[in-house]
């Protein structure tokens, strides 16, 4: 943490450095407001009335959106949005874990890979969903093709046609573009782990695995914590795979928060329900989002 | 723990590793090997089909099963979007709409980030939270009051709908990541400048700034690319005219008949290449920008 600014006597030049430094964050800071702010209070708001996207007029609803909504849709989308976050959360750390583990060693072109690894996370979400969806396809999909060649199946699947199999595919797809996120955090952790540590360990005789479980992960807990939280809030707020891909369907199947709520706004122009499922979202949201903001606090003061 | 004060790795990630010593860690590079090859398919399988397919005649690409190599490779598909004055169009409104948003976003982050970095009162680390969690609020949520404003301004399928709207993930980022570059600027490089009779506008664009311009091109190309792959907003505040490449490409190739498949896969070489281009310009800054940018997905 940097030191306070020390203020040599007479520098004020009408503004105090202390009222200066707060003057500019104002341009930000209103242009945050209008933008983030007063939207997000604006949208949660509709929740309360009876309003459409295109037709002028509200009227006051009270409660009854949350009722229709906790009745209906709310706890099949908590299913689903849970059911995707935790896989799309573990899947991709298993994998980024291992990876990161096999390119700290002296593996010749490691740099190089590790670059190369960095494709499916770049690409934009969009070129994600395209590439899985051309795979799946059911009839002249590489996959099937794959399946059919060495005989596991005889008739090609329609994976995205399947609730349970378009779960599965929208998973796979997404955890593909996370690994690479995590890959690169956790070898930038494990290059943090003083070596002396390996040799002191290994000289009491510990094995790899041992130095693993007793030295690394330990030293790795705060990264780990930080990747972990942060992949399940934006999981918990995915959009851009999963509508590509499968639109939410097929019957659903695959509706978190963020294409319920889409698709009740601008599909359904239902902005009151939209508004209510919005505002139950964004209540277990905030429940994340504030023990990321806690520990990012106590990291900082430590 | 890094997340939390992206000073720390605002640095290259790269530092020099220390001398080996002679009982270093013995190398497995077998079993090393061996998880880098099975990760390896799953991460270069896709990769490797949708180079293939975008080479691909159309003949072969609709064959059943398909042939995992070409016989014949054909660079028809990438002239085919050529042809298509749509593509074009999404093209150059993603260049203008990402272009603006860098530009715009680096501009107003950096007095804030300034801010945040170098001065010390009340409510500052309030401010500073506030626009961390900011970055958690979810898109659709905000889109619904987004649309109802510029609908009422007369602001839908303008750039500037695009530009306000991917402002609202640009700026938390920058803000963030600025922050981590201008704290590891010394004060003592500011209080000379203020001894020497600099006023404060004089410290901020004659010293701060121009120490700080790879920060600030690094910053300005991460928001580049993120709103280069903005898909929620364009897709709903702008229509055929004024939308960017990701929702142009669904809407020209996944309507009712999904059928130009190696089309879409070049279209979808072409959207990735400046991203691409851009993280190989941007190694250095990568985890700087992982984690701030972490700080915002």
């Amino acid at each position: 943490m940097t030191t306070p600014t020390a203020r040599p006597p007479g520098a004020g030049r009408g503004l105090s450095d202390r009222s200066f430094g707060f003057l500019l964050t104002l341009p930000a800071l209103v242009l945050f407001g209008a933008i983030v702010l007063y939207p997000l209070v604006g949208s949660l708001s509709t929740s309360l009335f009876r309003q459409s996207l295109v037709l002028p007029g509200r009227s006051f609803a009270g409660l009854d959106n949350f009722r229709t909504v906790l009745a209906d849709e709310f706890w099949p989308v908590l299913q689903h949005t849970l059911v995707f976050t935790i896989a799309c959360t573990l899947i991709p750390f298993v994998i980024g874990f291992a990876l990161a583990l096999a390119l700290h060693t002296r593996l010749p072109g490691r740099g190089v890979l590790r670059g190369l690894f960095l494709f499916p996370w770049v690409i934009p979400g969009v070129v994600v969903s395209f590439v899985w969806m051309w795979i799946f396809n059911a009839n002249y999909g590489v996959l099937n093709g794959l399946l059919v060649r060495v005989g596991l199946v005889d008739e090609p699947i329609s994976w995205l046609g399947q609730p349970g199999m378009a779960m599965a595919a929208v998973i796979v797809a997404k955890s593909w573009a996370s690994f690479p996120w995590m890959m690169v955090m956790l070898l930038a952790g494990l290059q943090t782990v003083p070596q002396a540590l390996h040799e002191a360990a290994a000289l009491d005789g510990a094995g790899p695995v041992r130095r693993f479980w007793h030295v690394t992960l330990p030293h790795l807990r705060g990264i780990i914590g930080v990747v972990l939280l942060l992949e399940t809030i934006w999981n918990f707020q995915h959009f851009d795979t999963i509508y590509v891909l499968t639109g939410g369907g097929p019957a659903g199947a695959t509706t978190t928060f963020a294409v319920s709520v889409y698709d009740t706004a601008f599909k359904g122009f239902d902005l009151g329900r939209a508004g209510a499922l919005g505002a139950l979202w964004m209540v277990l949201l905030s429940i994340l989002v504030v023990i990321y903001v806690w520990a990012s606090e106590r990291g900082e003061k430590s | 723990m890094t997340l939390a004060e992206p000073a720390t790795i605002a640095t290259p990630a790269r530092r020099p590793s220390p001398q080996p010593s002679p009982r270093r860690r013995r190398p497995r590079p077998l079993g090393a090997a061996a998880t880098v090859a099975a990760i390896g398919v799953f991460a270069f399988g896709p990769v490797y089909w949708l180079l293939v397919t975008a080479l691909t005649p159309n003949d072969d690409a609709f064959a059943f099963p398909p042939r995992l190599w070409p016989d014949t490779v054909t660079f028809e598909h990438f002239t085919n979007l050529a042809d298509n004055p749509a593509l074009a169009r999404y093209l150059g409104n993603s260049l203008i709409v990402s272009l603006l948003t860098a530009l715009l976003t680096v501009i107003v982050s950096a007095y804030t980030a300034y801010s945040f970095a170098k001065f010390r009162y009340r409510g500052r680390r309030s401010l500073m939270y506030l626009v961390l969690a900011s970055q958690m609020f979810p898109q659709a949520l905000l889109l619904i009051t987004l649309y109802l404003v510029f609908s009422a301004y007369g602001l839908l399928n303008t750039y500037l709908a695009l530009v306000l709207s991917f402002t609202t993930f640009t700026l938390p980022l920058c803000v963030w990541m600025l922050k981590g570059f201008f704290d590891t600027i010394p004060d003592e490089l500011i209080e000379a400048a203020k001894v020497d009779g600099a006023g404060q506008g004089a410290i901020i664009h004659r010293i701060l700034l121009p120490v700080s311009l790879p920060g600030l091109i690094a910053t300005g190309l991460f928001a580049f690319i993120r709103g280069w792959n903005d898909f929620i907003f364009a897709l709903t505040l702008a229509g055929p005219e004024k939308q960017t490449l990701p929702p142009g490409l669904v809407n020209t190739y996944l309507g009712e008949f999904q059928a130009a498949w190696p089309d879409l896969m070049a279209a979808s070489l072409v959207v990735s290449l400046p991203v691409v281009i851009g993280f190989i310009v941007l190694q250095r800054y990568l985890v700087a920008g992982l984690t701030s940018g972490a700080v915002k997905g």
